[in-house]
């Protein structure tokens, strides 16, 4: 019996004990007779990867918490496989940190998509399994080789209706009149977003954003840089700096957005025009300590549009199954960055190009904006 | 003789666990950042060329130089006033330093940041006091920008920079102040031409730690200083951590850390390490 087809017959008998075909003391009783037949060396890798945890790397704050009740615990159930959550933050040289240390922690990192082209290109992540992984599941063009889409956000137009009137912004340009609306700005700070509202600003057709011509958006940027009260590098500043009204419009995180309209009372409203999408995505580390087939699994176990629902009301992410935008009640739709409504007003993120040009344009930025 | 040697053997003793320690847990780990900065991405002296050319890392060096420059200046004044009283001060003047100089001590260093912002900012404590008195018509910037940066720091500072300022004055003889004043100077020139320089030491010391301090400091410049005051410790993260350039990071740090070690050794010829207590 080789070790594939061990795991697999291991696996079989968990899926039949889900579905309570046999119990759980007789899947205990099976599984050690299917071991038994296998050598010990490859009994500790097969029988491991199945009762070994996985843990899961996001961004912290509420992302723990709300990942754990989405999909964790549900996972643990259906599995017997506990998932453990990390907040401590997957960027691109954490990752790396990781892998290069010869024995990675970390299973699942929840990663920019355009980090993990980067990263699969170096070796560092498993191809994603689209034999476990439901890409009918996704939006068109969000599963890449390397890391399932699994949520969305957007960076969008927040701004202070009581300083502006009747009047409201209806995209970038707006953002970068300040005759038309008077007031201080606040962008990201690490760029990405920036770029594309400065070239828009600048008259560039959507369609023809990328590849960004950055010359153009950092000239624009440079000239606008006494308009900006702050260039927030976190949720809460940005949220901060709208409510204690030091910037009378910001370009924030739809799950910010929202955030700050209901903290507001209403009076920070925030526009989906011209907003920018950026996909959230899982991805899983090379020789991941837990096992690539279980990390596989916890993938499509987020597909479920049910679990992504949990996620919209606590953390105000869209959906990555376009299913679940339908389940959505409607005074809720309204927050949803990717329904059909709003996502025809915006205009997705380029992860190629990011995955190819991030590091040197961010430098440039971080350049010009702290001279 | 044989005394001094074996309390020598014996305080060497009490200190290895800790040597052993830094060595394990920094010196060693360290050594490993030193490899990169000469063999990432490629091997050779590239990251160091790469250092003297790149703007970015030109102008965030210039500017946490700046930084600390003025921090240093403004932490050292300050916590020499408070040093004054603190040690010639009433019972009473005494005990009210002690606080001034402890408490900040006890609160984390993200809670003061974020504490100068609830201060500073535009609908802060102080803006809406000078434009309820009358003083200002728009609220003043004070935050999000480099002088954010600079009160955060300097605030954060100040204790450090008390403590071999107090025991400069501590040590001082008592007799030479009166001689001056029986001599029929002034209370303030016997001040300035008498004790502050007798205090040197303790100045130096002073400042010498509080700029060493101020070149590692990354979490109240980001958030006071409004994502435009990058300083240094914020540009090895990004090296590191967000745009992935482990070599110039590694680079970075150890430049960092060599200056630091020289201004650490210019420390130690001036202070013994018993007067920075």
């Amino acid at each position: 019996m080789t070790n594939n087809t061990t795991k697999q017959t291991i696996e079989s008998l968990a899926e039949r004990t889900k579905r309570g075909e046999i119990s759980r003391r007789q899947f205990a009783q099976l599984a050690g007779l299917v071991l038994a037949g296998t050598p010990m060396l490859l009994r500790s890798t097969g029988a491991q990867a199945e009762t070994k945890g996985l843990v899961l790397v996001n961004w912290g704050g509420d992302a723990i918490t709300a990942y754990d009740a989405a999909y964790g615990q549900a996972f643990t159930k259906d599995t017997g496989i506990p998932v453990k959550m990390d907040g401590s933050g997957p960027t691109e040289g954490a990752i790396a940190a990781q892998f290069k240390s010869g024995a990675p922690t970390w299973d699942l990192v929840d990663v920019d998509p355009f980090s993990a082209i980067t990263l699969g290109g170096q070796g560092m992540l498993e191809p994603i399994d689209y034999k476990i992984v439901d890409k009918s599941k996704m939006r068109p063009g969000f599963g890449w080789e390397y890391a399932a889409s699994t949520y969305f956000f957007s960076y969008v137009i927040a701004y202070d209706s009581q300083k502006f009137g009747s009047n409201a912004p209806t995209g970038m340009a707006d953002f970068f009149d300040v005759k038309k609306f008077p007031g201080k700005r606040s962008l990201y700070k690490w760029g990405v977003s920036s770029w594309e509202a400065a070239l828009l600003a600048d008259g560039v057709a959507p369609a023809s954003l990328y590849p960004l011509d950055l010359k153009r958006a950092h000239d624009k940027i440079a000239a606008f840089k006494e308009n900006v009260v702050s260039y927030w590098g976190g949720g809460a500043e940005s949220q901060s700096v709208l409510l204690n009204g030091e910037a009378s419009m910001a370009i924030v995180w739809s799950t910010r957005a929202s955030l700050i309209e209901q903290d507001s009372g209403g009076q920070i409203k925030f526009i989906w025009d011209q907003g920018l999408i950026s996909p959230g995505a899982l991805a899983v580390l090379k020789n991941n300590p837990g096992g690539k087939e279980a990390a596989m699994k916890f993938i499509a176990s987020t597909q479920d549009p049910q679990k992504e629902l949990v996620m919209f009301d606590k953390l105000g992410q869209g959906p990555a199954n376009p299913a679940a935008d339908a389940l959505i009640p409607a005074d809720k739709k309204r927050i949803n960055p990717v329904d059909p409504a709003n996502m025809s007003k915006q205009i997705p993120l380029d992860m190629e190009w990011y995955a190819k040009n991030y590091g040197a344009a961010l430098d440039e930025y971080t350049k010009i904006i702290s001279a | 003789m044989r005394g001094t040697l074996s309390d020598r053997m014996g305080a060497a003793l009490l200190m290895a666990p800790l040597l052993l320690f830094l060595i394990l847990a920094y010196a060693w780990p360290f050594l490993g950042v030193v490899k990169w900065s000469f063999t990432l991405p490629t091997p050779g002296l590239g990251q160091y060329h790469a250092l003297l050319t790149d703007d970015l890392v030109q102008s965030v060096f210039i500017r946490t130089l700046r930084i600390a420059a003025i921090v240093t200046i403004v932490s050292v004044t300050a916590a020499y006033a408070i040093t004054v009283v603190w040690v010639r001060g009433s019972p009473v003047q005494r005990v009210l330093a002690e606080f001034c100089i402890l408490v900040p001590f006890w609160i984390s260093v993200l809670t003061r940041a974020f504490g100068w912002v609830a201060l500073l900012s535009n609908r802060g404590l102080i803006n809406t006091w000078l434009q309820s008195i009358g003083f200002i018509s728009e609220p003043l910037t004070l935050v999000r920008n480099e002088f954010g940066v600079i009160v955060g720091m300097s605030h954060f500072l100040i204790p450090f920079a008390v403590f071999p300022l107090a025991s400069a004055m501590r040590s001082l003889d008592e007799r030479v102040l009166l001689a001056a004043r029986g001599l029929g100077s002034s209370r303030m020139r016997t001040f300035w031409t008498v004790f502050v320089p007798m205090t040197r030491s303790g100045i130096i010391g002073s400042a010498l730690i509080t700029f060493v301090f101020s070149l590692g400091f990354f979490v109240t410049p980001a958030i006071l200083g409004g994502g435009r005051s990058v300083m240094i410790a914020e540009l090895i993260y990004l090296r590191i951590f967000q745009s992935p350039d482990w070599g110039l990071g590694a680079a970075i740090s150890v430049v960092l850390v060599v200056f630091v070690g020289a201004l650490m050794a210019l420390l130690f010829r001036y202070v013994k390490p018993k007067q920075l207590v």
